[in-house]
């Protein structure tokens, strides 16, 4: 059985960075954001990891975003750990490696305001339309509540939404 | 609301629209859990069809709405879009803690407000999410309002 | 005299043994299918007035039309459909009760009103001006296209066995001289099982429940109707359950009009309960490959076999 771990720091040892691993079917290892593309291709074609899904966390190194791979057969579930700096994120997109990340990275950019670069159809998915461009709820900056839609603002969008499905 | 082009239901309709209420199932932004719950009281187990109760695919022909979840900013047009098409009269179910006030998500991003601000409502079900004998029960509470 | 006439014929369709009849035995026919078939699921199932709750509740209703709907094929669709089912129930009956008033040809009259609810159906769907409207009245023309070929085949097998009577009353007269037309031969009997497999295809039960495919196409031709005109449509279906079998006694076991039928009528709900309750739907293109290979195949073989006199 192969050691995921020992063999992509094999491949990759400039950068993959610190690895911990709390338990033996959990690993984080932390890679630089600019090879993304090509671990995640080494990891899902050559090592046959499945993406599990993609998570996002705003620490004070930066914006991390954490895919999660997990090696069915060795039993083991590694989070590769890439950080995107901020004030405005960036990262390839690896949805033209794997299909299922496209849906996951258009949700990170909406709720996060992660840019990927490369990524195929990045419009917005989760958030509604008449959500202002540029705020993005998940961000620590980001306080307070959205107020309640007064009467007004509830009529207005009953006029808009009569003018939209009318003929 | 239960009146029909602005009438009050005749004797013999309102029997009618106890014995054989159609229940059309909405999600307004839940997290899945009251409609979990509003699936199982449509088992087998708690034989609703006893009471006439069947499930219908289009709101037209629905006779009781049942709306889960707080009403969120993505989904408001699309509640007041199917409010508007169901045929009167008709019975408006807020179901769970996030219909009836926000709920958990009280002040979150994205969220409109209760299901009342939106709709006009007439049975509120409280839980989170309730079972399906209490909202078997707030059925009932509804129908003998008519 | 003529004003009596007039007031008679009119009593005829309208009462009996037209809708009132019909419909009564179309409702109850409809309870018992919904409490057996709760049974079957160990539940306790509908009171007997259910249907007739069902029927007042949609009546008293609104009608709400849709704005893309064209309004007047979309509100009169469904009372073309009753209207013809109505008709078809009166002359039914009449051909078991008093079969000397049928005439040549009523049989050919009978298959042309029986596509009529169909075509309600198609047309109403596709006058709704929804996208899932159109799409379970394109199913339904593929189901008509599917299951009518066979049954006409299968009708003109009885026709041919019984040396040319065209008439429903004729052959009712036919089956009192030589008896039950099932127990003619092979061919009488190829024949009523390729009808009783076009029952649930007619009625949209059981694995044939491909235009209304509830979950899967919202209402299908029925997702903008509510109200009165649903009401129709729901009439129509309880209104064939009670039809069909009894076209299918007439045509086999003689008139409808005695003891026995009910026995029959029995059976008939029974094996379409059943079916309903143990079949999977089918994709439209699966029924449409049974309805024109195995099921054709099993209709021409037994009217060959009629045409050499088994």
């Amino acid at each position: 059985m192969i050691d995921p771990v020992k063999t992509l720091q094999a491949k990759f040892p400039d950068d993959t960075g610190t690895v911990e691993q709390p338990s033996v079917r959990r690993a984080y290892v932390d890679i630089t954001a600019a090879r993304v593309k090509d671990i995640a291709l080494f990891v899902f074609e050559n090592l046959g990891a499945r993406l599990v899904t993609m998570t996002a966390v705003e620490t004070t190194r930066g914006m991390e975003l954490l895919y999660h791979f997990s090696f069915d057969l060795a039993g083991i579930i590694v989070t590769l750990r890439a950080i995107a700096t901020m004030p405005e994120p960036r990262i390839d997109s690896i949805s033209c490696i794997i299909d299922g990340a496209e849906y996951i990275e258009r949700e990170i950019a909406d709720l996060f305001g992660v840019e990927f670069v490369g990524h195929p159809n990045a419009v917005r998915f989760l958030l509604a339309d008449d959500w202002p461009q540029g705020v993005y709820p998940y961000r620590k900056e980001y306080r307070g509540k959205y107020p309640y839609r007064t009467e007004e603002e509830l009529d207005e969008v009953r006029e808009e939404m009569r003018r939209r499905w009318a003929k | 609301m239960t009146v029909k082009d602005g009438k009050q239901l005749g004797k013999l309709s309102r029997w009618a629209l106890k014995k054989s209420p159609w229940v059309f199932h909405l999600n307004a932004g839940s997290c899945n859990n009251c409609d979990i719950e509003v699936l199982d009281a449509l088992t087998p187990k708690y034989d609703l069809e006893r009471f006439g109760v069947t499930l219908v695919g289009s709101p037209r022909h629905a006779d009781i709405l049942l709306v889960t979840g707080v009403v969120t900013m993505q989904t408001l047009p699309r509640v007041l879009h199917v409010y508007e098409q169901v045929a009167r009269p008709c019975l408006v179910v807020a179901i769970g803690a996030c219909a009836n006030s926000c709920g958990i998500f009280d002040g979150s991003y994205h969220v409109v407000g209760p299901l009342d601000k939106v709709i006009p409502v007439d049975v509120y079900i409280p839980g989170c999410p309730p079972k399906p004998e209490a909202i078997i029960d707030g059925v009932v509470k509804g129908l003998s309002k008519l | 005299m003529f004003l009596s006439e007039v007031l008679m014929y009119i009593g005829l369709v309208v009462v009996f043994p037209g809708f009132l009849f019909t419909a009564a035995i179309g409702l109850a026919a409809v309870w018992v299918d919904r409490k057996v078939s709760a049974r079957i699921q160990w539940r306790v199932g509908p009171p007997w007035y259910q249907p007739i709750a069902d029927i007042v509740k949609l009546l008293s209703k609104e009608t709400v039309v849709g704005q893309n709907s064209a309004r007047f094929t979309f509100l009169s669709a469904p009372f073309i459909g009753l209207a013809a089912v109505v008709v078809l129930a009166t002359i039914l009956w009449m051909a078991s009760i008093c079969p000397a008033t049928g005439f040549v040809g009523d049989i050919v009259v009978l298959l042309y009103l029986l596509y009529v609810p169909s075509l309600a159906i198609i047309i109403g769907g596709s006058a709704s001006g929804n996208p899932f409207g159109a799409l379970g009245a394109s199913r339904e023309m593929k189901l008509l296209l599917a299951y009518e070929a066979s049954f006409l085949v299968a009708v003109f097998t009885l026709v041919l066995k019984s040396g040319g009577i065209l008439s429903l009353g004729g052959l009712v007269e036919y089956q009192q001289s030589y008896g039950p037309m099932i127990a003619q031969g092979p061919s009488a009997i190829i024949a009523f099982i390729v009808t009783l497999v076009y029952l649930p295809a007619k009625l949209g039960v059981g694995a044939f429940d491909i235009p209304e495919a509830e979950c899967e196409l919202i209402a299908g031709p029925y997702t903008e109707y509510s109200g009165a005109p649903l009401a129709a449509f729901k009439l129509i279906r309880a209104m064939l359950m009670a039809v069909l079998p009894v076209f299918i006694i007439t045509l086999f076991a003689g008139s409808a009009w005695n003891p026995w039928a009910i026995l029959w009528f029995v059976l008939i709900l029974v094996a379409l309960i059943v079916f309903k309750n143990t079949n999977p739907r089918l994709r439209i293109d699966q029924a449409l490959r049974f309805f024109w290979g195995p099921l054709l195949v099993l209709s021409l073989v037994g009217i060959a076999l009629a045409a050499v006199g088994l």
